[in-house]
């Protein structure tokens, strides 16, 4: 999956699993930020938004990792994160 | 029960601030000799009943809601914040429940725990890792906060859902920070959220302060003419079950103080 393809399934995750009803996924902005401003979305969206991904792609973060802030910063820094935990764990099994 | 103040003024208004002060500068002294007694006798309790740790939090919960009625009280006498809060505590529902306010002033901690007799509360990740306090606040059953990780959410609505059966109160303010002057800020959604998953009420506290005081504005050397009322009501008390959707409860929660503020 490209990092494009990567960032509109991400945009799609967001808005099915918050219910955003009034969100097109491709109004978000992908370096706009998720939490506060921005989207305006909480600390509740992002355990959903885990799970979500954890289902979808495999990936999961750690409670206490200090750089959490930063993988959920925008749709860009998600992608970026989800990528490197991919190829983490592709080089892993080989 | 709802306060209300006087605007008209009179001759005598620069003087009884000049009191007012007086007795603000009384009270941050003697704060400042009795607090470190204080502190070191809540040390000290903490050390009791440590393999109980609920029995540990109402205990202390009951000798710091004291203390802070004590505390209010004073400042009551001096005139310099008036606060009541009787019926409060009558007004919750029975068994566990979580009470959300607004946060207008910085005494809204104390007044609440005042009022309900004891309150186990959500504390900064800075302030809860402080060598020379974070005992206290384990020992009073106190939880840490998510801070700026969006994924510790999780396990602050464990732990608050676990100290639901502490017999304790769990007050919540769900803006995270101080109200804006007459408004709110928005609302978090851990507290309902938590409320969700436990199937417990939700009681919502209003919190007024009129004149405002001891908020971000208005600081505590500058107390305001006329005496500043604080008051504590319930506004309403929710009964969510785990098929409620935590937005849709905030989003209610929200209106209502609007409605109210």
């Amino acid at each position: 999956m490209s990092e494009e393809q990567l960032a509109s399934r991400i945009k799609e995750i967001i808005v099915e699993t918050l219910a955003l009803e009034d969100v097109e996924p491709a109004s978000i902005e992908t370096d706009a930020p998720l939490f506060g401003e921005g989207l305006g979305l909480d600390s509740i969206d992002a355990l959903e938004l885990a799970l979500a991904f954890h289902k979808e792609f495999g990936v999961r973060t750690q409670e206490n990792d200090e750089n959490n802030r930063q993988y959920y910063y925008s749709v860009g820094s998600l992608v970026k994160f989800i990528t490197e935990k991919q190829a983490e764990a592709a080089t892993s099994e080989a | 029960m709802v306060a209300t103040s006087s605007n008209r003024s009179s001759p005598l208004d620069p003087a009884l601030r000049k009191v007012r002060l007086g007795w603000v500068l009384v009270t941050v002294g003697i704060y400042t000799v009795l607090a470190p007694f204080g502190y070191a006798g809540l040390w000290l309790l903490c050390l009791l009943w440590r393999r109980d740790p609920p029995r540990r939090a109402r205990r202390l919960q009951t000798i710091t809601s004291r203390a802070y009625r004590l505390m209010h009280g004073w400042l009551t006498l001096t005139r310099v914040l008036s606060f009541r809060w009787r019926d409060v505590a009558a007004q919750l529902p029975a068994g566990p429940c979580i009470v959300i306010a607004n946060h207008p002033t910085l005494v809204d901690v104390t007044a609440v725990t005042a009022a309900l007799g004891g309150a186990i509360s959500i504390v900064k990740p800075g302030l809860y890792r402080r060598a020379m306090i974070r005992p206290l606040l384990v020992g009073l059953g106190h939880v840490e906060g998510p801070g700026a990780d969006p994924i510790r959410a999780g396990r602050v609505v464990d732990d608050i859902v676990d100290r639901l059966s502490w017999g304790v109160p769990v007050v919540i303010f769900p803006e995270g920070t101080r109200s804006p002057p007459g408004g709110l800020a928005p609302f978090g959604r851990v507290a309902f959220e938590a409320a969700r998953r436990a199937g417990v009420p939700l009681v919502s506290l209003g919190i007024r302060c009129e004149p405002l005081y001891l908020s971000k504005e208005v600081a505590p050397y500058r107390p305001p003419h006329p005496m500043p009322e604080l008051t504590v009501e319930v506004i309403s008390v929710d009964h969510p079950d785990k098929s409620s959707e935590s937005r849709a409860l905030r989003d209610q929660a929200a209106q209502r103080y609007s409605v109210w503020l």
